[in-house]
């Protein structure tokens, strides 16, 4: 009996994980759908700048703009990682810090200060354990984050790169290629390379003969924070929506497992119950031929 | 002449807007800037301070403080991007009011730290001046 009630046991306790991994899977997906609007949304200001940036750049301006360009010698170099706060997502955590790990080693290979800024416990806690410090932390970038959280941090770096405090800024977060394809990446978003990169060709919209106020140079020039900061945006909601999809799926494949375990489980159980019942059988039997 | 003139203001995170209008009114960076039907394309510079429009429906008010950004006008579509907008019912005069005092008050070493915190002067009395003629 004791082999059965074992399995019993086990079958039970594998039931209640099927069940937690189902609900978070349905919680990733929910979530998901609700990250994919609000990135789908997001993407109409992208779609408007570059779409400006295009109308400008028609102009063939000269401008300049300190976010541009490269400083001279680079010596400080700021690294933001973007993790999740919470695990049980599969390998979205780990791949985002092997991304990092790898940067953060050439960038102080190659002699820089690399400052090192990390969102979500996941990868403080695996930072601390590697014995690298972050200067900085921040553990309130949920599945939602806003633009206005952002914006206090893109702020912050472009006055820094302004002032010549950073010369670099590097951001190694889960780039959200589609709904099938993640995959992390390490961006520089300072300097910004080119501006126009992802102003494709978009000639078959009308072209306008525009009035520029106050001109074309002072817009464009304005705009370039402006790009910075939707562009930085853009990397926290990509990590946002990648997440949910890397949980989605690691609690889909944890489901399949788990059924899995449930089917050879009770398929033992079953056997062991019917070799205890021919065992007793045979016991009764084997006691009344002696009593014969 | 009914001519469809449709307002999209835009910000980071949504499409706040997408509607059809009679006239828009809005805060350039050096003054205000009326536009009706059939304008010449454009693209502006806002500055800190109201937007209005007139629905094309019923011809209802709306009033919108609008945080910096761009206007740009093209054909029969206006778009407005910015990154903030909150409509004017909205905006909290003590809290704009908290905001100046905390502008004026910050010391500021350096052009870029100067010219900052100018702007979220600027930016602090047009909300209080927006807030106080609800």
């Amino acid at each position: 009996m004791a082999k059965a009630r074992a399995i019993v046991k086990r079958l039970k306790a594998v039931k209640n994980i099927r069940k937690i991994t189902r609900t978070m899977e349905l919680i990733a997906t929910a979530r998901f759908k609700k990250a994919m609007d609000r990135a789908s949304e997001a993407a109409a200001y992208t779609k408007k700048i570059s779409e400006l940036v295009a109308d400008l750049s028609q102009a063939n301006l000269e401008f300049h703009h300190p976010l541009l360009e490269k400083h001279e010698t680079e010596k400080n170099s700021v690294l933001l990682v973007l993790t999740s706060n919470r695990g049980l997502c599969g390998g979205y955590n780990s791949g985002v810090l092997k991304a990092a790990l790898k940067r953060y080693k050439e960038l102080t290979a190659s002699g820089q200060n690399v400052r090192l800024e990390v969102s979500g416990k996941r990868g403080i806690s695996f930072l601390k354990f590697q014995g690298i410090a972050a200067s900085q932390t921040y553990t309130h970038f949920e599945d939602r984050p806003t633009f206005e959280e952002v914006d206090e941090l893109a702020s912050r770096y472009i006055l820094e790169y302004v002032e010549g405090k950073i010369d670099r800024l590097d951001v190694a977060y889960t780039e959200f290629v589609s709904a099938s394809r993640q995959q992390a990446a390490v961006h520089s978003l300072l300097p910004i390379g080119v501006l126009a990169e992802s102003v494709k060709e978009t000639e078959t919209a009308q072209k306008y003969d525009y009035e520029f106020l106050p001109s074309a140079q002072e817009i464009l020039e304005e705009i370039v924070p402006t790009a910075f900061k939707a562009r930085l945006f853009k990397c926290f909601l990509d990590a946002a929506v990648s997440e949910q999809i890397a949980r989605m799926v690691a609690m889909k494949g944890a489901t399949e497992n788990a059924n899995e375990m449930v089917g050879t489980l009770s398929a033992q159980y079953n056997r062991a119950r019917q070799s205890q019942i021919t065992s007793e059988i045979l016991e009764i039997i084997g006691g009344a031929a002696a009593l014969e | 002449m009914a001519q469809e003139f449709r307002l999209l203001l835009v910000t980071p995170e949504t499409t706040l807007l997408d509607q059809s209008i009679e006239s828009l009114r809005c805060t350039l960076f050096d003054g205000q800037i009326g536009i009706l039907p059939g304008r010449m394309p454009m693209v502006g510079r806002l500055g800190y301070g109201e937007l209005v429009f007139y629905s094309a429906d019923d011809g209802t008010e709306s009033r919108y403080y609008v945080d910096g950004g761009f206007l740009q006008v093209q054909g029969s579509v206006i778009s407005v991007l910015t990154e903030h907008a909150i409509p004017v019912s909205k905006l909290n005069a003590v809290e704009a009011e908290k905001l100046l005092e905390e502008a004026l008050a910050r010391p500021a070493v350096g052009d870029e730290q100067c010219d900052a915190r100018e702007r979220d002067q600027r930016r602090a009395r047009a909300m209080l001046a927006l807030s106080s003629h609800k």
